[in-house]
């Protein structure tokens, strides 16, 4: 399946050419959870990653769905 | 450890030595102490009984990072209770090098008659006639002071807004570049400050009277060890000084709780524009500075200076609640008319959040539409040049509901929310509706616990506790002089450990992690008690009906928490 990660925080950087506008399209085998997304991204290490789906936050072993916009976010605490 | 008072009504100035009922007291914990032992509850805010009382925090001026908070504490004229508003910059960490504990302005100085109260750099402090600076807006001010007292000068002063009693004016303090764009923006004590006839305070950053620490040898160890925390801390260490707080624009919306359109919904559409990504891309691109140090020894440098296309100072800091306030409620959508709206607030001296909700409120109302930059701007130069309406606005978005006639006015005990909107992020319902300040994000946001995943933000399960830890620790915090964005190193073993034993090397202590939430309860009993003699119940405890009433997209959630669940937020 297909899904579009839209990176936020200093996630971008990671990624050469990362377009904020355009996110990232990634494959990904049916099934897949967000822990498995995250390995996929070599996020899984990156301390304070946070998954937003259709505004909710997700856990690790929340199932994502093709076509789905997922929001990786740096956990922050307030401002 | 000096203790002034400075009678604005006889113009004495006298030096004691802290009173032992305010011995080791610091920050928040020293301000609601004072307030709550010296000003009559029922007072006038405006009038020569209430007190304005000044004070860094008890870290304040030593050498741990990110320890330049000053308390500014008296009763609010905007939301009649107990009030503390703290701000960065320049002006704590020079207080503290003159071993200044606090400073209180009593009385009221004649009628018409305008002074600034300087301390020199020997720590002796004097009145100043300033009539000259009536109407001067706080750049143009602290212009003049640096010219007149030196560039090594901190400055803490109000607008025109103060001077004219508007409650929601603000106290602007000056950041290490000499510009007054930092702020005690919350409740309105710009007014108290103006109702006593004080223009500014101005201080000489030479001081070299530093309270003593009791043991210096472990006191450098731990501020190394903190400061190591701070800088390896995901959020501290990369998200702020990459994108400041702005950075929460993202998360927030992507969690459904950004207030939009004066809190219609929890999505603003078109919030890439806005966000803190978007920001520091045009600020770079511009040649600002996305990563700018505001504060005295501030290892962050959350904040930023934005420049206009020419590559001229427009503004520092914006912040994510200021985007917020003038940009999601309003439904204005460009950095450059969010940042000029930022900048008028800090010249007028006003607070940036309770001047945008007042906006939108206007534009909720029909007065003007959603969207319409330059309607804002000129609505917000309104207060400073004093009109009718101007001085409705800079009373903030309770004054603007009461003019339309509007009852869709996100406020608690007359201050507006902040930038989480309480029916997606229940935990800060809690807090805003129990608070002893009002709405106040500040005083404890849940919004962490969410992103960390620990608790469901839309369903009621512990957001009563989750709300009562973070208002604790909160006001823990805010005793100490230590920014609340650097308290997220607190969260980690090694950051809180660290911090326990500075204070415990500072004041030759033997406290253990159970004494610092202790210090925190203390202060909030002070408040509440304040509040409660002050005719204050839990009736008061309560948010807007339509918090309750109106679901807010896209979760379709309203408010869950009960009024018996509220009222165990805060029961010590």
């Amino acid at each position: 399946m297909r899904v579009n990660v839209k990176l936020f925080g200093t996630l971008g950087q990671r990624f050469q050419g990362y377009r904020q506008e355009d996110g990232l399209n990634v494959e990904i085998p049916d099934g897949a959870r967000v822990k498995d997304l995250l390995v996929h991204l070599e996020l899984s290490g990156f301390k304070g990653c946070v998954v937003a789906v259709a505004g909710r936050i997700v856990k690790p072993a929340g199932l994502l769905e093709n076509g789905m916009t997922v929001h990786i976010l740096q956990a922050g605490a307030g401002g | 450890m000096k203790f002034l008072r400075v009678n604005m009504g006889s113009r004495e100035v006298t030096v004691e030595e802290v009173p032992q009922a305010y011995m080791g007291l610091g920050g928040r914990g020293l301000t609601s102490t004072v307030v709550n032992a010296e000003v009559p509850p029922t007072c006038d805010p405006l009038g020569p009984e209430n007190k304005l009382i000044v004070a860094p925090g008890v870290l304040s001026g030593t050498s741990l990072v990110n320890t330049s908070r000053v308390s500014i504490g008296a009763k609010s004229p905007l939301t009649g209770t107990i009030k503390e508003s703290n701000a960065g910059g320049t002006v704590a960490a020079a207080l503290g090098h003159m071993g200044i504990t606090a400073v209180i302005f009593e009385g009221q100085a004649p009628a018409g008659e305008l002074f600034i109260f300087r301390f020199d750099e020997n720590g002796d402090g004097s009145l100043v006639p300033a009539s000259a600076y009536k109407g001067m807006g706080t750049y143009a001010l602290a212009e003049k002071m640096l010219e007149t007292y030196g560039k090594k000068t901190s400055v803490l002063c109000i607008g025109p807004a103060g001077e004219q009693g508007l409650t929601a004016a603000s106290i602007q303090t000056t950041d290490v570049d000499g510009r007054p764009c930092r702020a005690a923006g919350r409740g309105g004590l710009g007014a108290v400050m103006g109702a006593k006839g004080l223009k500014a305070i101005v201080v000489d950053q030479r001081g070299k009277s530093t309270d003593a620490i009791a043991n210096p040898e472990a006191f450098k160890e731990a501020a190394k060890a903190f400061a190591k925390a701070v800088k390896e801390h995901p959020f501290t260490g990369q998200m702020l000084p990459a994108l400041g707080t702005a950075g929460m624009v993202a998360p927030v919306n992507s969690m459904g709780a950004f207030p939009t359109l004066n809190a219609t919904k929890g999505v603003m559409e078109g919030w890439e524009k806005i966000s803190g990504e978007a920001l520091a891309q045009l600020i770079q691109e511009r040649g600002g500075n996305p990563s700018h140090m505001g504060c005295a020894q501030c290892i962050v440098h959350c904040s930023n200076e934005f420049v206009d296309k020419e590559g001229q100072y427009v503004t520092s800091s914006l912040e994510y609640e200021t985007i917020w306030s003038m940009g999601g409620m309003t439904g204005i959508d460009d950095f450059d008319t969010i940042a000029k709206l930022d900048h008028l607030c800090d010249d007028i001296g006003v607070d940036t959040m309770d001047t945008g909700v007042a906006v939108a409120g206007a534009m909720d109302a029909g007065y003007k539409n959603f969207g319409d930059g330059q309607a804002a701007i000129e609505m917000v130069e309104e207060i400073g040049k004093g009109t009718p309406f101007g001085k409705v606005l800079g009373n903030g978005a309770a004054a603007i509901g009461k003019h339309f006639n509007h009852n869709r006015v996100p406020v608690v005990k007359g201050q507006a929310i902040a930038a989480y909107d309480p029916r997606a992020m229940q935990g800060n319902a809690v807090t805003y509706a129990t608070s002893p300040m009002g709405a106040d994000h500040t005083a404890g946001n849940v919004v962490g616990e969410y992103m960390a995943g620990a608790l469901d933000p839309l369903k009621p399960d512990g957001q009563v506790e989750a709300s009562r830890n973070t208002q604790v620790a909160m006001a823990s915090v805010d005793c100490t002089g230590l920014c609340l964005l650097a308290s997220f190193a607190l969260t980690t073993p090694e950051g809180a450990g660290a911090f326990l034993n500075a204070m415990n090397a500072k004041f030759g202590a033997q406290m253990g992690p159970e004494d610092i939430p202790a210090m925190g309860i203390r202060v909030l009993k002070e408040e509440l008690d304040f509040n409660r003699k002050a005719g204050f119940t839990s009736a008061d405890d309560r948010l807007p009906r339509f918090f309750y009433e109106e679901p807010l997209a896209p979760h379709n959630k309203v408010v869950l928490i009960s009024d018996e669940e509220m009222d165990q937020a805060l029961t010590f």
